[in-house]
Order: C-alpha cells, then structure tokens, then sequence
C-alpha cells in the first residue's frame, strides 16, 4: 500500500509529538516487518516474537516525544526492541532448553516438496532446510548478549558501528563479544559440520605436530 | 603458526579484518593444514547460512495485535488535559442516540467566546449546559498560520467508536481510531496527516458509534466555496463525495441501506441547492447543522 509512503520518519515523529495518532500508525505499518523479523530471530519462535513487537512499539509510543533524531528511528528501535527481549528473557522463570536432536514444535508436519520444478535438487533443499532449522536452534542456545550480537551481525547483517549504537557499548567490546559469539556458536554447532559440507574432523583440536610445524 | 592459534583468529581471518602480515602467516598455515582448513569452511559455511537465512512471514494480525496492545497500555490521550478543547453549542443540544454534527472553527470558536470558556473551565461547573454528543470537524490554526483539520469525538454518555478509512472501496479500511467515549472528555483525532499521506481531496470516513455508522466526507482544502458548478451522474455515495470536494464543505451521510443512482447538473448553485437537486425523488433529505450539511433519511 502507498498511502504511508511519502512522509520521512522525522515529519512523522514530528506529528506524533503534535497529537497525530495516524502517525504512529504509520510508523509502527513502517517498522512492524523489520521489528517482527528481528524478535522472531531472537526469539525463536513467532508468538513471542508478535509480544516482543507489540511491547517494542508500546515503548517507542511512550518515548518517542523523547526521541531526539540523533540515530536513525531503525538503529533506535532495533536497540528497544533487543531490550524488550532482555527484559522478556529476565521474567522467564523457566528456560526452555532447546535439545538440537528434537524438532522443533511443528517441524514434525510432511516436508512438502516443490514439485512444479523436477530439477530441484530434492536433497540439496531438504539438507538447507535443515540447515536453516539447525542453525535458528543453536542461536537459541546462546546466551541473550551473544544471541543479540549473531543476530544483528551475521542476518540483520548490520555494520559494527551500529550495532554498537543499538547495543550502547564500545567498538572494541561489540567486536570481542561477536568473536565470542561466533565460537560459541561454532561449537554448539559442531555435531552438525556435515550440514554445512564439512566433513567431520575428528583428530581437529588434538594438536598436530606437522602443522604446528608450518 | 599453531593450529590453537590459527583457530583463534579465523573469525577475523575470515571476515577479512586481520592485518596482511597476520593474514598472510594464517594462510601459510592452512595452505600445509587439511584439518584447519576444513574449520576455515565450517566458519564460512555457518556465515553463509545464516547470511541465507529467509525473512520469515509476520502473523496476519501482526499491526492489529501491535496497535491493540498500544492502545490498551497507554493512557488515552483525551486525558491529558484536553479540556481545553471543550466546545459547547447550546444550540445544536441533541434529542437522543447517537448524532454526528460538524462545524467549521469560523463558526464553533465563536460560540466557544461567546461563552468564554478557557482551558480552565472544568466539565463539573458546565454539567448544567445540555451537553452535546458526537463528532466535529474542527480546524486547528497552528503557529504558522496553517489550518489543520482534527475530527473531535465527544459523548454525554460512554459509547464505543471506531473511525475507519478506506483510499478506495477496494482496500480493506485502516482503522484510524477506535476506544471508548467517556462522558465529559473529548478525543481529538488529527486528519492533516491522513489527507497529506492520502493526497486525495476528500477523505471518506466511516465512523461507528456502538454499531451504527455514518459516512463523513472531509475535504482536504479550506476555505469552503460559495458556488460551484458540477454536472455528474453516480451512486449517492460518490456524489456527495464529488461534491464535498468541489465546496471543499464537509458533508456527512447517515445511510439507510440505500444508495441510489443520482443525478446532477448545476451552474454557479450553492451547496444547498446542489444537495437538494441531488436528492430530489430518493429517500434521502438535507439537514443543517452549523454550516454543516448532513444527508439523512426522509
């Protein structure tokens, strides 16, 4: 729809601040997609990840007479939205602990296969869905900081810089958290190497004399 | 270079951010080490997963579950101190039901000085005054002189409301507002933003009050035209519209289940006199409030 297409965020806020309520309407028909795809990611699953969004934009709505334009209205959202879930997280009295071995709820429905196209590589795409379903768990598996840090980097795929604005924290420690992040998923995911084309390597981590060699 | 160390630095190495003497000792390493390279492939293998990963498909009820749950966690704007937009017409008291009346600010902010209410006035001290209930159309002037169009919703009672717009009759309508009515507050919903974002010249709003709707049609422009000149043949609907946009005169249509074909041609008419040509023959008839024109059953 084109409707909420011509004003900027800041014409917007600025109406907002003025009493405009189709403003925000507007804003949140903007942002929902990119809010929704960043809780589902953090989340794990969709019903949360509709609270997380619902909350995000609630505190937006509170705060955003506050906002003062000095990072973009996506960089500021992206940093409440990751505080919602923190919070979220924090009023979790159980955690759910992901067993990488079991399908996740409703995975275990027939795969249904695209069958328009008889060059599919049928075992090619089941092996990416897996992978897909794969990785999504082991990013659960992370704890909240280094969920947040895989998440907004590696698929949100935003730059240090922001990631640093969206987070509140030094270059330096947005970069030895992510290298953190990555070894831990690294490890959580290495049951699955042959998933990602790599084949075991069951002698890795004991040292090697002829390469320590090189 | 040791594997363990090798295998401390293949994140940077492989997003590219290793210095070049660093870089170049790493692959020295992995040219001679199978086992090193393999975890070089699984590093970049993960990346390009989940760089792969697919935007995933919101609910369907995403907006009306975000807006819902704003709505019901936020204090209803009407209470801050909105009393200063209280506006009485004795005149215009009203009998019973629901009513939906409009004004241009011309004639509203004259009775509002003529009474010499301010923004202190407390609904408490007015409760003897018959007290008006309904919709508005009011004209705001901002500090720069802009007039900006707001809808202002008032009960005498608590009653549920809804204003919904659709662009065309194929969109399913936005909801524009929706709450309830509480007796003594008024809820003032801006539409500058709605008719910029449209760019259409008239918006049609159709609001609900406990259940029952009427169709307002609010023109973008202001100030309204004496006299126009209009020649159309169009359901009842689309012709009020049509004229709504050449007075740049609001108008609002309480439908009864009929929307008949009408026709219309008309040179230098007023309002009126285009809007009774109109309704010539259909069951419809004109009422007049304020300078407001309303289309209701016979």
């Amino acid at each position: 729809m084109s409707i909420y297409d011509y004003s900027s965020d800041e014409v917007l806020i600025e109406r907002f601040k003025e009493g405009d309520e189709f403003a925000f309407d507007l804003l949140v028909r903007r942002y929902e997609q990119k809010v929704y795809q960043l809780a589902y990611r953090l989340t794990g699953n969709p019903d949360d990840a509709a609270d997380v969004a619902a909350e995000a934009f609630l505190r937006m709505y509170n705060s955003l007479k506050r906002f003062r334009g000095d990072a973009q209205l996506s960089t500021w959202l992206y940093r409440v939205v990751s505080n919602v879930f923190f919070d979220f997280r924090k009023r979790e009295a159980r955690h759910k602990h992901l067993s990488l071995d079991v399908p996740a709820e409703g995975d275990d429905e027939p795969y249904e296969l695209p069958i328009e196209d008889e060059r599919v590589d049928i075992m090619g795409h089941a092996l990416q869905e897996e992978q897909k379903r794969v990785l999504m768990e082991a990013i659960q598996q992370l704890p909240e900081y280094q969920r947040v840090m895989v998440v907004l980097f590696h698929i949100e795929e935003r730059p240090y810089e922001e990631i640093a604005q969206i987070m509140g924290l030094p270059l330096g420690t947005i970069k030895s958290r992510l290298n953190r992040a990555r070894n831990a998923l690294r490890q959580l995911l290495e049951p699955y190497r042959e998933l990602f084309g790599v084949e075991a390597s069951p002698t890795f981590g004991v040292p090697q004399e002829a390469s320590d060699a090189l | 270079m040791r594997c363990e160390q090798v295998k401390s630095l293949l994140n940077e190495y492989c997003e590219g951010s290793l210095s070049e003497a660093m870089r170049e000792r790493v692959e020295a390493h992995l040219r001679g080490c199978a086992a090193c390279q393999r975890e070089a492939r699984f590093v970049q293998a993960i990346w390009r997963g989940l760089a792969a990963m697919p935007e995933v498909a919101p609910p369907p009820d995403l907006h009306a579950r975000i807006t819902t749950y704003v709505r019901a966690n936020t204090r209803a704007r009407e209470a801050l101190g909105r009393v200063a937009f209280w506006r009485w017409a004795g005149a215009a008291a009203v009998a019973a039901g629901l009513f939906i009346m409009g004004f241009f600010a011309a004639q509203s902010d004259g009775v509002q000085a003529a009474f010499g209410f301010g923004a202190k006035s407390k609904p408490s001290v007015q409760a003897p005054q018959p007290v008006q209930a309904g919709v508005f159309l009011e004209y705001r002037t901002t500090a720069d002189g802009a007039r900006i169009p707001v809808l202002e919703a008032r009960m005498n009672r608590e009653a549920t409301a809804e204003l919904r717009y659709a662009p065309d009759a194929k969109t399913e309508p936005i909801v524009v507002w929706s709450g309830r009515l509480q007796p003594a507050k008024t809820v003032e919903i801006p539409l500058q933003t709605l008719l910029h974002t449209s760019g259409e010249r008239v918006l049609t709003l159709r609001w609900t009050l406990e259940g029952q709707s009427r169709v307002l049609y609010v023109p973008a422009g202001y100030p309204p035209a004496k006299l126009a000149s209009l020649r159309l043949q169009a359901k009842l609907g689309d012709a009020l519209r049509q004229l709504a946009s050449a007075y740049q005169t609001p108008i609002e249509w309480v439908p009864n289940g009929e929307e008949p074909l009408v026709v219309l041609d008309v040179q230098d008419a007023t309002l009126e006199d285009a809007l009774q040509k109109l309704l010539i023959g259909s069951n419809y008839t004109l009422k007049r409030h304020g300078g407001f024109w309303r289309v209701v059953s016979r």
